[in-house]
């Protein structure tokens, strides 16, 4: 901690010390052993918020300096940044098969940013995507903290958390602590009887692929490389000689798709291949709508027109009558006269 | 687990049944080179609907054939039922030389 330099007038601190009989008393909260307790004159005053730890780092509920504590964050923040996840068991898969794989993958979401640059759009995220291992307990832990955790989230006028919590002490009980690693999301996470959809499926050795977004478009190079079938066919032999490579063939039949998480919804196989095969993504999927939404109109108008349309017919055809029937009349009067 | 006398492997289980862990932690027991020395994997995955039970059928080097209903078992017992037959067959051929 930097040196702390306090500036006041003289004339203040003479003040100060005058009044100093009536309200000498300390707070016992404030002494500890990284902030020594203040001078006697300045309790007598407002005492200054003092934060007993780095903003950037509250007190945790395990240790912070540790790598699951560390895990455990990064895992939070990819499940809460990515909409689209994909879940591979993998058995045994050696580190060269693994690079060989790594390398195919990058290269065929290379060519789907070539496509959708070629068509005209910005939204590229092919370098993004990546395969990566996990620590499956505390992939657990951090997703039953994602699905399960929901503290109240101040307005945009709340000051930063440090001004927030102005003299906390350094204790992981803090309720008003509410992180994703604190104690309170690990108490509301843990309650008894919250069962997660994909909890038996976190057990083994699991291997994620995770999206910023839910692009089809991705998602079918993902699956077509990772996991080919019929509908999701690899690249052949001539576009992308170096899939067929036996160490990565040999990698890629160890890896099983066992589930997807799209935007907190879980899909079997069959499910994912349907998000994958949905033509044109979001867009497309936009686009399908509104064409259904116009075929609908075009034909509630017509159902709406036909009424007032044969009502129409109705009026005029007996005004028509009327109108023969009261010139029949005329000439009928004209001929008596 | 001793798996090198296994020639074939057919596993099929329902990943989202919590039973079908025990199918899981199978296949992730077979060593990275056993596909490359010729055993034969075949891992079928259920849709998340079926009620199928997970089950396992080996194929041994002496031709034996073993048929496990994954669902009532744990991982240990597994592993005692294909180690038994695997340590004959290995008794068997240190003895032939």
């Amino acid at each position: 901690m930097p040196p702390r330099i306090r500036l006041r007038p003289r004339t203040i601190v003479l003040r100060v010390q005058q009044q100093l009989p009536h309200h000498s008393h300390s707070y016992a909260s404030l002494a500890t052993a990284t902030t020594p307790s203040p001078p006697i004159e300045q309790t007598s005053r407002f005492a200054s918020p003092v934060l007993r730890f780095n903003p950037a780092q509250p007190p945790s509920h395990k240790p912070a300096e540790v790598r699951k504590t560390q895990l455990h964050r990064q895992y939070q923040s990819l499940l809460k940044s990515s909409p689209l996840i994909l879940l591979f068991q993998h058995n045994n898969v050696k580190a060269i098969e693994w690079m060989g794989i790594r390398r195919e993958l990058a290269q065929a979401l290379k060519k789907v940013d070539d496509e959708r640059t070629a068509a005209g759009s910005t939204d590229l995220f092919g370098d993004a995507i990546k395969i990566q291992i996990i620590q499956t307990g505390i992939f657990a832990s951090a997703l039953r903290i994602v699905e399960f955790y929901h503290p109240v989230e101040n307005t945009s006028e709340a000051p930063a958390p440090a001004a927030r919590i102005p003299d906390i002490l350094p204790s992981r009980d803090d309720p008003r602590l509410t992180h994703g690693l604190s104690r309170t999301a690990y108490k509301a996470a843990n309650k008894k009887g919250l069962q997660l959809e994909l909890d038996p499926l976190l057990s083994g050795p699991l291997a994620v692929v995770a999206f910023p977004a839910v692009a089809p478009e991705y998602l079918k190079a993902v699956l077509s490389i990772l996991f080919p079938n019929p509908d999701f066919k690899a690249p052949t032999r001539k576009t992308q000689p170096s899939l067929y490579e036996p160490d990565v063939q040999f990698g890629l039949q160890k890896l099983m798709l066992l589930a997807a998480r799209v935007e907190g919804k879980v899909f079997d196989q069959a499910g994912t291949r349907w998000v994958g095969g949905i033509a044109g993504g979001i867009d497309g999927l936009r686009g399908q709508l509104v064409a259904m939404l116009q075929g609908l109109g075009a034909g509630i108008t017509n159902t709406l027109e036909s009424a007032s349309r044969s009502l129409y017919f109705t009026v005029e055809g007996r005004r028509t009558m009327l109108e023969e029937e009261e010139k029949e009349g005329n000439k009928g009067e004209e001929k008596k006269e | 687990m001793i798996t090198r006398f296994l020639t074939d492997v057919r596993v099929k289980f329902n990943p989202f049944s919590p039973r079908s862990k025990s199918a899981r932690i199978f296949l992730s027991l077979i060593p990275p080179q056993a596909r490359a020395e010729g055993m034969k994997i075949d891992a079928k995955m259920l849709p998340r609907t079926s009620t199928e039970p997970a089950n396992l059928e080996l194929k041994f080097k002496d031709g034996k054939e073993m048929k496990l209903d994954l669902d009532k078992m744990r991982l240990p017992e597994v592993m005692e039922q294909v180690d038994r037959h695997s340590r004959q067959l290995a008794r068997k051929e240190e003895l032939l030389g």
